[in-house]
């Protein structure tokens, strides 16, 4: 496999420490300079050496909150040309800003990864995320773009179109979440369509995914797969680089790496308009360093599960408190209920109470319809309601909960 | 080929380079830009050796040259083309090409081929070199330190007094010396012109580095195009 950026993925050890040093000096400079929060908590603090960064504060995802929706950015928004929302700490939202120069940056280091998994100007990218990946999707786009293969943006909520446009176009590079990519296979399956009459090579992931999935998919859309890794507030795509070995080199001319505790922790190197310093990612992490023989020479990591009780339906992201948040939007709001959350879709038991018991089947019926439409347009994530006896009563009777209606 | 590390410096008790880090690989043209005191010269300074650094350290092909006298660092190939020329008014072209290759055997060759790349000056190689226009004293300037067969120049604002056309034949020369296999070390005041032919560039900012990147990617950062490239803006809303 090639590498798009040989000087910079494939940096001497010594050089890599001199260029973050570097890096981290000008960055601590800006910093005290230009964001307020930053200059109150860094003060006059020196960095000697690398080892030194462990003197430096942490920046947090409810520090991010907190300072909602600009009070993170290093630079007058008139300077800052792109903002993206992200999901922060209890759903709450987060704002990343990015220049010119950033966008440039994200794409140069999307080209990487989109290099490192085979692609070249003569592909046909199809990229099709579903609904809340836009800023993804446009990471990928700058990433491709710059590459010069050619680019299908698609919409994902019609699979059977999607799979109509893989066939026709002869796309060969797809990049899309693994919940559509599994989707895909088993539309090969119900159709009959053989996946060998795709003209797919490569398929490249949003996230990592097990070793058992990787090879199912690999089987059923007869194409290499490959996985990104990243952290939306840092870049995603474009944190690190997935090598032709299964193993995600950090970028780390952008990006200094850190394991506290057991946590990822980044500091975003020559991050222009909303520079993070020592930001702890909620995500379990493992740092190896040493040779590989693809010839890059960034850390490895071995990403694990989040920290903060962040879920995943349907690739979105979701914490439990979001659910009694869009419940209470609702007419069941302050019913209790207990969840049932997985890749797929958030199960609601609501308890029934005398409020929501009425002598008409069809309220129940359009409470059900109301939360379904609500989590759908508020979350992004598919709801099953059902309405079960109150707990209490349960107790009183010593009997199992039923549920009183399947949804 | 150069590293520097944290490298202090000042005069008496005012610190005027505070922590400075820094790298220039073999065959890179490197720019250092930042406004009228901004630490730049004592810089320079402090890297030949010509200011005693208070802490830091300066690595030269991966030997410690921390502090190490200029004579030393010549012969080391490291040589200073200082700010405002400094060239022997009273002295030919000639004579000052000798002096540049006092410590080079070879200096009668040296300069032959480095009169190659200035016609200018082989045209007025005994004319006293006071005599010589500003553009014309710079490319002597350049053309002595060349003599000594530099593996790393520094250059100290090459372009101060010279009309923009001058600054332009200037830097083109400053560029060629890419292909020569000199090693580069531009600090410069001329933003615009600095960033258009070097590789890479630092920002220095009251003693400390505040940017560095590739030059294109220098050029389009907004606090450089707002302090540096004269792009400044009338509304402030925020």
């Amino acid at each position: 496999m090639t590498i798009f950026d040989r000087r910079n993925e494939t940096m001497r050890p010594d050089l890599v420490e001199q260029v973050q040093l570097e890096r981290l000096q000008a960055l601590l400079a800006r910093l005290r300079r230009n964001v307020r929060r930053y200059a109150d908590i860094v003060g006059d603090t020196q960095i000697d050496s690398l080892s030194d960064v462990s003197r430096l504060p942490f920046t947090t995802p409810d520090d991010l909150v907190s300072a909602f929706p600009y009070g993170m950015f290093a630079l007058p928004l008139r300077e800052v040309i792109r903002l993206h929302s992200n999901v922060g700490p209890g759903g709450k939202q987060l704002v990343c800003g990015y220049t010119n120069n950033d966008l440039i940056q994200w794409g140069r280091l999307t080209a990487r990864q989109l290099v490192a998994a085979g692609v070249t100007s003569n592909d046909v990218l199809q990229i099709g995320f579903g609904d809340g990946f836009l800023a993804h999707s446009l990471g990928f786009m700058l990433g491709a773009e710059l590459i010069e293969a050619s680019v299908i943006p698609e919409d994902t909520s019609h699979i059977e179109y999607q799979l109509q446009v893989l066939g026709s176009y002869r796309t060969t590079v797809l990049i899309t979440t693994p919940t559509n990519a599994a989707e895909l296979v088993d539309l090969l399956h119900a159709t009959k369509t053989d996946a060998q009459s795709l003209h797919l090579r490569s398929v490249i992931l949003t996230r990592p995914v097990p070793a058992g999935l990787r090879e199912d998919l690999e089987t059923g859309l007869f194409a290499r797969v490959q996985c990104c890794f990243g952290i939306p507030e840092i870049t995603n795509p474009g944190f690190c680089v997935e090598c032709e070995h299964g193993r995600f080199h950090v970028n780390e001319d952008q990006f200094l790496v850190e394991i506290h505790e057991g946590e990822l922790v980044v500091t975003t190197l020559s991050r222009e308009a909303m520079p993070l310093l020592r930001y702890r990612t909620q995500v379990a992490c493992s740092l190896q360093r040493g040779k590989c023989s693809c010839g890059r020479t960034g850390a490895m990591v071995t990403p694990g599960d989040r920290l903060d009780g962040q879920l995943r339906v349907r690739e979105m992201p979701l914490y439990e408190g979001q659910v009694a948040d869009v419940l209470d939007k609702t007419e069941a709001a302050g019913q209790p209920f207990s969840l049932e959350i997985s890749d797929k879709e958030v199960a609601i038991s609501i308890e029934m109470s005398q409020r929501l018991f009425g002598d008409q089947m069809r309220l129940l019926a359009d409470l059900r319809e109301q939360i379904r439409s609500e989590f759908r347009t508020r979350l992004g994530i598919p709801a099953v309601v059902r309405y079960v006896a109150p707990m209490s009563s349960v107790e009183e009777r010593d009997l199992p909960g039923q549920p009183a209606s399947e949804g | 080929m150069l590293r520097i590390r944290n490298l202090r410096c000042g005069y008496g008790g005012l610190e005027v380079v505070k922590g400075v880090s820094l790298h220039v690989a073999r065959g890179e043209i490197v720019t250092l830009i930042g406004a009228n005191g901004a630490g730049k010269t004592s810089l320079l300074q402090a890297i030949v050796g010509l200011l005693p650094p208070w802490q830091g350290s300066v690595t030269l092909d991966g030997r410690d040259s921390t502090g190490t006298p200029v004579w030393r660092g010549i012969s080391h190939g490291v040589v200073l083309v200082p700010e405002g020329r400094q060239i022997f008014a009273d002295m030919t072209v000639w004579d000052n090409l000798l002096i540049g290759g006092y410590r080079n055997p070879d200096r009668a060759v040296a300069i032959e081929e480095v009169l190659e790349h200035f016609p200018r000056l082989r045209d007025r190689e005994r004319q006293v070199a006071g005599t010589l226009s500003g553009g014309e004293q710079q490319m002597l300037a350049i053309a002595r330190a060349l003599v000594a067969r530099p593996r790393l120049l520094l250059l100290d604002e090459p372009s101060m007094g010279l009309a923009p056309l001058i600054v332009q034949a200037v830097f083109e020369i400053v560029e060629s010396l890419r292909e020569q296999g000199v090693t580069v070390f531009l600090v410069e005041q001329n933003a615009v012109a600095a960033l258009g032919i070097a590789d890479r560039g630092y920002v220095l900012d009251t003693g400390e580095i505040t940017l560095e990147g590739d030059c294109a990617d220098l050029s389009r950062n907004p606090e450089v195009k707002r302090a540096y490239l004269g792009k400044g803006y009338k509304e402030v809303w925020e």
